[in-house]
């Protein structure tokens, strides 16, 4: 059996219902023909073939119903046109042979049907991945672009350090920072770079990352022209997959001038802190010259004493030692004030070391005792026990103190009345000291409190409205506070706190 | 009039303890019997002024000062030879205390001879 096959590809429209049965129609009338053709010339009857030809060209085309149409008019066109003359057993045959072909076309078409489905699914799942690969690689190279143009523009030196400590990959604001193009960095040892010396400080810090630390640290660095440049480095382990860290990425933030300008800063107000010392201190002479001359004075008396007890006839030795003991005494403590004047005013950058708040207070009462005198001012205090001691920079702290007392006999020199100035120190929560000077002056400026802090402020006619600022700035360089309340019933106090606990931020 | 005491007892009123150790001890080496006192308001309570026959104070002092002091002695009529030995004498104040009844105004240092013929003087008067 054969049938004719167009050579055409499997095009399936969706044909409409009268087009499908039509085929069914069309095909056997076409098989009919062809087969009256044949018998016309005497050929062999081919009808059986034909109609078969008819029912898979319509089952191929016109699906299924149709197909079984086109079985079902082939029988009927069989019977009454070729061999109608068949008993039943062969006529049931042919329909056997027909029924038989009919079903396994179905069969075949459900299956193309089905292929073809598979088919158009497979090849949207294609478009489909095709498409997200598309989109995937255009986002991969637009994070790509933005990666390259952060590592090409970042003004922080990036660089790529290898397990090997040799450099992977530099930016360009790296090769900046060396003054080495990124070619003759690249594959260059860390130590090459650096210098020895730099690399053994940074070795463990870059130990550390390739063990898996995130870190940060700053320091200088010199270039090898020799420019020195304050950077901030920062670690991060490079680990594209599980496993040990594959490399550094270093990246370096310039902070020369950010460094110097604070370092500036910090020199320009100790400057200033000396100044407001050493004017103070000027305002001081009278006070302070009695303050030496006092113990020189007992001094002179106490060696002529001595003279005295040694050119009695007959020398009265015991006398004179206890004479000479206390000059030596006297001449002891006048050298222990001018020592303490000399360090206020000695200029120098501030130094940190453990202060004993309650010493400094008990210091600066004796140096300014004859001060407190002349005005008539009666010191209290009241100073807290077991404090803990502070670090700091002990010339300053005094100044701030010096400050606050000198303000409250200012404060107090033109008030009538009782003139005391109570100094309390104690220990308060979260780790601080507070201290306090309160005293029966004039009081603070209504509405003006705060005001005193600021620079060039001044109620008096002789202050430089500097004393209170630079006492401020002492004090939270300290990490503290310094701030003034009213005291009742009269007159002003000025609270600091100072840190117990943390360094002392610059 | 100033009452002669038999003791001649010398006061010595200076809130400084070096100073009060030093005068103490020079008039102790020309056998002068003297009493130190840190402040003026100790002198008083001491109720050993009326046996004073020579008194050397301080003028500057925490409290009353030593012109105070020499004020409320003569209002109590109580005048007693004094000497004044300050560090910041200044002419107003020397004045003051001259013309209340003072014997000597001294500044610091002062000249322990000085000192010695004044006080001498004052328990002679």
């Amino acid at each position: 059996m054969s049938y004719p096959v167009t050579g055409k590809p499997i095009a399936r429209p969706a044909a409409s219902a009268a087009l499908r049965y039509g085929l069914a129609f069309a095909s056997v009338a076409a098989a009919l023909g062809l087969a009256r053709m044949f018998l016309h010339f005497h050929l062999p009857q081919t009808f059986i073939a034909l109609a078969l030809s008819a029912i898979a060209i319509t089952f191929w085309y016109g699906g299924s119903r149709a197909g079984l149409l086109a079985a079902l008019l082939a029988s009927i066109v069989r019977i009454y046109f070729f061999e109608p003359e068949l008993n039943v057993m062969s006529r049931g045959l042919y329909y056997l042979v027909f029924l038989i072909f009919a079903l396994l076309m179905s069969w075949a078409t459900r299956a193309r049907d089905e292929l073809e489905v598979r088919v158009a699914e497979r090849t949207a799942e294609l478009t489909r991945a095709n498409e997200e690969l598309r989109l995937e690689i255009a986002e991969r190279k637009q994070a790509e672009y933005l990666i390259r143009q952060v590592f090409d523009t970042s003004p922080d030196g990036i660089a790529i350090l290898g397990r090997n400590y040799r450099f992977q990959r530099v930016n360009p604001a790296y090769e900046l920072d060396w003054e080495i193009s990124a070619k003759r960095i690249v594959g260059m040892h860390v130590s090459d770079l650096l210098g020895l010396e730099m690399f053994e400080k940074v070795k463990s810090n870059l130990e550390r990352c390739f063990a898996g630390e995130h870190l940060s640290y700053a320091d200088w660095f010199t270039n090898p022209r020799g420019r020195r440049r304050y950077r901030v480095v920062t670690h991060s382990p490079l680990q594209p997959v599980a496993g040990p860290v594959d490399a550094v990425l270093l990246i370096a933030r310039d902070f020369t001038e950010h460094v110097l300008a604070s370092e500036a800063l910090r020199q320009t107000q100790s400057d200033l802190a000396h100044v407001n010392r050493v004017s103070t201190m000027g305002e001081l002479t009278a006070s302070l010259a009695h303050e030496v001359n006092q113990p020189i004075a007992a001094a002179i008396t106490d060696a002529n004493t001595c003279l005295r007890w040694l050119t009695r006839d007959p020398p009265d030795i015991d006398e004179a030692r206890a004479a000479a003991s206390r000059a030596a005494k006297d001449a002891n403590r006048a050298a222990e004030i001018v020592s303490r004047v000399r360090l206020l005013f000695k200029k120098g950058t501030p130094q940190r070391e453990l202060v004993d708040v309650n010493e400094l207070i008990r210091e600066m009462i004796v140096l300014l005792r004859s001060e407190t005198t002349r005005y008539s001012v009666s010191v209290l205090s009241d100073l807290g026990t077991d404090l803990p001691q502070v670090m700091g920079d002990r010339v300053q702290l005094q100044q701030v103190l010096m400050n606050l007392i000198i303000n409250s006999i200012d404060a107090m020199k033109g008030v009538d009345a009782k003139r005391e100035l109570t100094i309390k120190s104690k220990r308060t929560e979260n780790e601080e000291l507070m201290l306090s000077l309160s005293d029966t002056g004039v009081g603070l400026p209504p509405q003006q409190a705060d005001q005193i802090f600021n620079a060039f402020f001044t109620t008096k006619s002789h202050g430089t409205g500097m004393g209170l600022r630079i006492s401020r700035s002492i004090v939270e360089s300290h990490g503290g506070r310094l701030w003034a309340t009213d005291n009742l019933p009269r007159g002003a106090s000025f609270h600091l706190t100072l840190s117990t606990k943390a360094e002392a931020h610059e | 009039m100033a009452t002669q005491s038999k003791t001649k007892l010398v006061a010595i009123v200076d809130d400084d303890d070096l100073m009060r150790g030093a005068l103490q001890g020079l008039l102790k080496a020309v056998g002068l019997p003297a009493r130190a006192f840190a402040s003026a308001e100790e002198f008083l309570t001491s109720g050993q002024y009326r046996e004073t026959a020579c008194l050397i104070a301080d003028i500057r002092m925490p409290g009353m000062s030593g012109l105070e002091l020499q004020a409320k002695l003569n209002a109590e009529h109580c005048r007693i030879p004094t000497i004044f030995i300050t560090a910041h004498g200044d002419a107003k104040m020397r004045m003051q205390a001259l013309r209340a009844g003072a014997v000597e105004f001294m500044a610091k240092p002062f000249d322990d001879e000085v000192l010695l013929e004044s006080v001498r003087a004052a328990l002679e008067s």
